[in-house]
């Protein structure tokens, strides 16, 4: 085992100097390695930070990390699917220490007017207060002209978002009729001002969503106490899945939907997961140039020094020891070129991910997909895993071909080589 | 027991349009601790019979047997694993590995054969003081002379002290002074560690210097001479007193 080691060493050593005897041409392979590895860290990193901004945009705003649910709501949203957050729930949701906040919502179809225009909206009843620590309507609210959050639960403010501001003509103070069908599915129409504007990342949500006070919309459709949703927050998105059992477990109310935002936005998932296999084949079409790259670059070397392995042959080096030799020198190009490339990638994602990359001149592009105008990629250590196995694996295969070569070099032939 | 032992060695190359003949029924026998020269004009079939002793090719008919081994039933791991461990090779252009220094490029055939690090070492630097590249040991073969590099080469020929040195042409490409230097060397070598050395040349110093002389003309033997001091004129088949010194069979 010593002597293998001992063997493996010198074939390490030789692969290794070998790599520094056309220094232009290894660190061509080696450019082209890091180039692509940097192309493709940078798609990444940005891939990430859009993947990440639209999830995020989304649970902060409509979806949280886990919702509740009268069963069937969350399918057809009808006002009369609600029920009451009692006490077999609310003591539930206050003493899981996962969970961070929660608040139950009222969420009713209708159609704001004015006296320029209508749409169809999807109205949110809130308690402002709570509301707060479960989305960040708060955050993306004006607060100048005489924009203002919501400050009650019971007036007859209303937020609009500032592109539905615009197609209604309103201003701040204006008033706007809300027209629903309340829980007896007559028709009642009520006269709102306008408190603020908001504008999310999320076109789509700004185009269909307002927020007032959850008791005056409570009012509004005759719910009473009863609610359409609660939405919770738990520590980390990814604790979504054990803090929805424990609520199932503890609420034992087999009318309750008790979903989280992978329930809640399949879609979403269905894009990370579909983006995640797009990457597989965006390496492969950067790798497999790669290879090439690398293979052409040992055949050349093997060729000029095809004498030389001769002589070693001659000298009692075996075949495989030849065939190691020729991979060392691919995995050390590979090496290398994974140094330099993820330090480039690394380095420069970590400036951008903390300056952020203004892309405000696609902002009508990026809030059609829900993500922000300023764009922080990143790349997570299962993406330089990832990277590293790939350059390695790719290396490894494009030396397969001139490490064999290599080895079935015939001593003599080469001998009468010069 | 001869070292090597060589019995109606035939050996024909496939040309063109038609078999070229290289060798032709040689038969001989050589005994551990000779100083030989095989010598003949280009093409005369030396080169083929020394790369046929050190198992770098195939005989077409005859028997070849270097110590125990007849080459004929050894497969291609079992010829490497005996060139590594009994025979040594001294090339023309020396044929060193460039990116190691001379230490590493003697040191390269005893990791070969898993030498332990502290052995490998003392008997590297032993091997090339003796060659007297004690100080040159660190230096890549660019930065050594042509003459330097060829005793790097026999250092590591003899480094791990093999039965058998063979060198093709060791001469050629050196000047006058430093090949009879380099032939010296070999032969002190060759009396203190009774390693047996065969050179393949047309080199008149190298044939001077061979305590036998084996004449190769179209590949076959035409005259096997063993000498007193070296120098034509010895008397063939006469014995070295301390060695053996073997005959052609024929």
């Amino acid at each position: 085992m010593k002597a293998l080691l001992t063997t493996t060493r010198i074939f390490m050593k030789l692969g290794w100097r070998n790599l520094w005897r056309h220094k232009r041409r290894s660190w061509v392979v080696i450019s082209s390695i890091a180039l692509g590895l940097i192309m493709i860290m940078f798609s990444i990193g940005f891939i990430n930070s859009m993947l990440r901004q639209m999830l995020d945009n989304n649970i902060s705003t409509k979806l949280g990390h886990v919702a509740i649910y009268q069963k069937g709501f969350f399918t057809n949203m009808k006002l009369e699917t609600n029920f009451l957050p009692d006490e077999r729930i609310m003591p539930v949701l206050s003493k899981d220490r996962d969970i961070v906040a929660f608040s139950p919502r009222v969420k009713a179809m209708g159609m704001l007017r004015t006296s320029e225009s209508s749409r169809g909206v999807l109205v949110f009843g809130v308690y402002p207060d709570r509301e707060i620590k479960i989305s960040k309507i708060n955050e993306y609210t004006t607060k100048s002209g005489g924009s203002a959050y919501l400050d009650s639960i019971s007036s007859n403010d209303i937020l609009v978002s500032q592109s539905l501001a615009s197609k209604l003509e309103v201003q701040v103070g204006d008033k706007i009729v809300l027209m629903l069908q309340d829980r007896h599915n007559d028709i009642v129409g009520v006269g709102l001002t306008a408190k603020g504007f908001f504008q999310t990342p999320v076109e789509m949500f700004d185009k269909s969503v307002v927020f007032m006070g959850i008791e005056r919309l409570q009012q509004i459709t005759g719910l009473g106490k009863n609610v359409s949703e609660i939405m919770i927050i738990t520590k980390d998105k990814k604790l979504a899945g054990s803090v929805k059992k424990r609520i199932l477990a503890a609420s034992a109310n087999p009318e309750l939907d008790i979903l989280s935002w992978e329930d809640m936005a399949p879609e979403l998932v269905s894009l990370i997961k579909m983006i995640d296999k797009q990457m597989i084949i965006f390496y492969a079409i950067v790798f497999i140039t790669i290879i090439f790259s690398i293979a052409n670059t040992l055949i050349m070397s093997i060729m000029e020094r095809f004498h030389e392995i001769g002589v070693m042959k001659s000298v009692g080096t075996r075949p495989l020891q030849i065939f190691f030799m020729v991979m060392f020198e691919a995995l050390n190009l590979g090496v290398v070129g994974l140094a330099v490339g993820l330090t480039v990638a690394v380095a420069i994602i970590q400036i951008m991910g903390h300056t952020g990359v203004d892309l405000s001149s696609f902002m009508s592009l990026l809030r059609s997909w829900g993500t922000g105008s300023i764009i922080y990629p990143f790349v997570t250590l299962k993406d330089i895993l990832v990277a590293v196995v790939v350059v390695e694996a790719t290396t490894i295969i494009a030396a397969i071909y001139p490490a064999v070569k290599a080895a079935r070099i015939k001593p003599l032939e080469a001998l009468h080589f010069i | 027991m001869a070292l090597i032992n060589i019995n109606d060695l035939i050996k024909d190359y496939d040309g063109n349009s038609q078999v070229v003949r290289a060798l032709r029924g040689v038969n001989l026998t050589i005994e551990r601790g000779e100083f030989a020269a095989i010598a003949g004009p280009s093409g005369s079939g030396k080169t083929t019979l020394l790369n046929i002793i050190g198992g770098l090719d195939n005989p077409t008919a005859g028997s070849v047997r270097v110590g125990e081994h007849d080459l004929a039933a050894m497969n291609p791991r079992q010829l490497s694993d005996m060139r590594l461990r009994e025979i040594g090779f001294v090339f023309q252009a020396y044929n060193l590995i460039p990116v190691l220094s001379a230490m590493e490029n003697v040191e390269y055939i005893l990791l070969l054969q898993g030498i332990e690090e502290t052995e490998r070492r003392e008997r590297c630097a032993r091997i090339l003081k003796e060659v007297g590249l004690e100080k040159e040991m660190n230096r890549k073969p660019k930065e050594l002379s042509g003459g330097q590099q060829q005793r790097v080469a026999v250092a590591r020929a003899i480094v791990s002290e093999p039965h058998i040195v063979l060198a093709d042409e060791p001469t050629a490409n050196l000047d006058q002074k430093t090949g009879a230097g380099l032939l010296e060397l070999m032969h002190e070598l060759n009396e203190k560690k009774n390693i047996t050395f065969i050179f393949s040349t047309h080199d008149t110093m190298v044939m001077d210097r061979a305590e036998r002389l084996i004449q190769l003309i179209d590949g076959a033997v035409v005259s096997d001479a063993a000498k007193h001091g070296g120098f034509h004129g010895a008397v063939p088949g006469k014995k070295k007193p301390a060695k053996k010194t073997a005959r052609s069979k024929k």
